[in-house]
């Protein structure tokens, strides 16, 4: 664990409420934060700046700065492979609401689907992103009706002389309550949540629609209820059920907070998504306001999933969608989207963190630092230049993140080192050798150990 | 990856092959998705010119894409497709309707079957 104090050159704003606090809510609510948010939003103090995190600027959510495009070309989410990827990437780096695209990405891991046409993947993105923060019981009742979940999981076309379990199953398990339910509530909720047909032609789907004489409308015993259920009704049962509220509350706690929340912590989540009627924003702003989202602020314990290492170091750099090479970064990393590896979504955490994964975040390093703003342009940097203004060169390219005095110290070592072959008297005609300390400064920055934790 | 290039590069190479290889200008993607038993286009028309055809296998079979035009004359065909799998046709078509299929065993008569129209802007 890299353990550093907060950089004492960065002012604190306001007491209790400084640059490191903000920088900690803006990586764990979005993709981070910029050094002109970080020191705007510490003047600002911790209520506004939540609140910003929450509602999103005045006038809803835009995009801001320069449009993508993959070698000269505008992007084609639908036909080009990767653009789709690309798409996505380019909302998390542009948004003036982060915090929606961070929840449409939590969303998209818990309602994981994969294997669909890509137009019906991107609509289901932007279900998700419509309901990121809203009701969850509308969300629900969304994705189950949603074409590429209904055919990942077999809902359409379940036929109610045998009723397919996979999406009553995936409901109970993974989106609704994680236990508490027997073989006998799948297969009753089978019955109920029978109906849907698939209609085709020459181009692929048309629609997913209601077929009542496909519906099995018979009494069902589901979760110790009985009744004629149908499928709003057991919606309506799994949100309703005890297990329900403590599930969800403890599943957004730990897309926030690496450390595992107490049960006190847990009981008063579900207390307040429960007292909002199923809404996620508001356990999100409590989790976002708890004590524990900024502790060791000195030691960072979440590891960044792949696209919110990409998306960050664009973000933090100023650096725009130019080339399709992160989408095949980000799959060697580990984390495709529009691609989970199975219903259950991604494991996360350290698994993030293999050897092969580590190497391809060190290529995107090299990638930013060649193709993207951090990259050293011809002639400007001097080699005259002390060894920490170097550091602070690099710092500021790649979007001024805090770094420990430890990794302060090595790389003003390798930036006091770097010229040591020269002779002294040929150091002001070694401007290339300033350029390449430069890029290897700015490269360490952006996949050194330190970057990879938020 | 390498796969993918290999198929690609196959695919290029049919086309050669057939005369269809389209000069090197920018051409209209069009991606489609195969599975059992259905093909998904994902435009329905395009306009005269170079088309790419972006083709992912989303079932568990391999399948593979050949464009016809009407009167069933063959203009391109990729190689065969792995399940998870993509592969890249170019294609030079001018306005018409073209008949896209799997040919892999019988699955074109179990429904791996769709249709393209090109069309000019002005029509269309």
């Amino acid at each position: 664990m890299v353990r550093h104090r907060p950089d004492r050159r960065r002012p604190r704003r306001r007491a209790g409420w400084s640059e490191d606090h903000v920088r900690r809510l803006l990586w764990r609510a979005g993709f981070g934060a910029t050094a002109a948010e970080a020191r705007r939003w510490a003047r600002r103090g911790r209520a506004a700046t939540i609140d910003w995190v929450l509602d999103g600027p005045p006038g809803g959510a835009r995009l801001r700065g320069r449009a993508p495009h993959v070698e000269g070309r505008r992007l084609d989410p639908v036909n080009e492979w990767g653009d789709d990827v690309l798409w996505w990437l380019d909302r998390m780096v542009r948004s003036t609401h982060p915090l929606a695209e961070k929840m449409t990405l939590f969303w998209h891991d818990h309602f994981a689907t994969a294997d669909q046409e890509t137009p019906l993947l991107l609509a289901q993105n932007r279900l998700l992103r419509r309901h990121a923060l809203g009701s969850f019981r509308a969300l629900l009742g969304a994705i189950t009706r949603d074409p590429a979940m209904q055919l990942f999981l077999s809902l359409a076309d379940s036929p109610k002389e045998a009723p397919n379990e996979n999406y009553a199953r995936e409901l109970m398990e993974l989106f609704t309550l994680g236990g508490g339910y027997t073989e006998r509530d799948v297969r009753e909720a089978a019955r109920a949540l029978t109906g849907y047909r698939s209609e085709w032609d020459d181009r692929g789907l048309v629609a997913i629609r209601w077929d009542p004489e496909q519906h099995d409308g018979g009494v069902k015993r589901i979760l110790g209820r009985r009744g004629r259920f149908g499928v709003e009704e057991l919606l309506d049962l799994v949100c309703a059920h005890p297990r329900h509220a403590p599930f969800m509350a403890e599943k957004l706690w730990s897309w926030f907070v690496a450390t595992p929340p107490s049960r006190a912590t847990v009981r008063s989540l579900a207390g307040v998504y429960r007292r909002s009627g199923l809404r996620i924003g508001p356990v999100v702003r409590a989790i976002l306001e708890h004590p524990a989202l900024y502790r060791n602020l000195d030691a960072p314990d979440m590891v960044k999933s792949p696209v919110v290492y990409v998306a960050g170091a664009l973000r933090a750099s100023g650096s725009s969608i130019t080339h399709g090479y992160p989408v095949w970064l980000l799959e060697t990393m580990g984390q495709r989207l529009f691609r989970p590896p199975s219903v259950a979504g991604w494991d996360g955490g350290p698994a993030w963190m293999s050897t092969n994964a580590v190497v391809q975040r060190f290529a995107f390093g090299n990638f930013l630092v060649s193709y993207g703003r951090p990259q050293v342009r011809e002639g400007s940097v001097k080699a005259t230049l002390p060894p920490r203004e170097a550091l602070e060169l690099a710092r500021e390219a790649v979007g001024s993140p805090p770094i420990s005095p430890r990794t302060r110290r090595a790389l003003t070592r390798l930036a006091a080192r770097w010229f040591d072959d020269i002779p002294k008297d040929w150091r002001d005609q070694a401007d290339w050798r300033a350029e390449s300390l430069q890029r290897t400064l700015r490269h360490l920055l952006i996949a050194g150990p330190e970057a990879q934790l938020c | 990856m390498l796969a993918r290039l290999g198929i690609a590069v196959a695919a290029l190479a049919a086309c050669a092959a057939t005369g269809a290889l389209a000069a090197k200008r920018p051409a209209t993607a069009v991606g489609v998705g195969e599975r059992e038993f259905r093909i998904a286009v994902y435009r329905e028309s395009v306009p005269p010119g170079p088309v790419r055809f972006n083709v992912t296998n989303r079932g568990e079979d391999r399948h593979d894409l050949v464009v016809r035009d009407r009167d069933g004359r063959e203009l391109a065909r990729t190689g065969e497709i792995p399940a998870g799998g993509q592969a890249s046709l170019r294609v030079r078509l001018s306005a018409g309707t073209y008949r896209l299929r799997c040919d892999v065993a019988d699955h074109a008569r179990r429904g791996m079957r769709a249709r393209i129209r090109v069309v000019r802007p002005s029509e269309r």
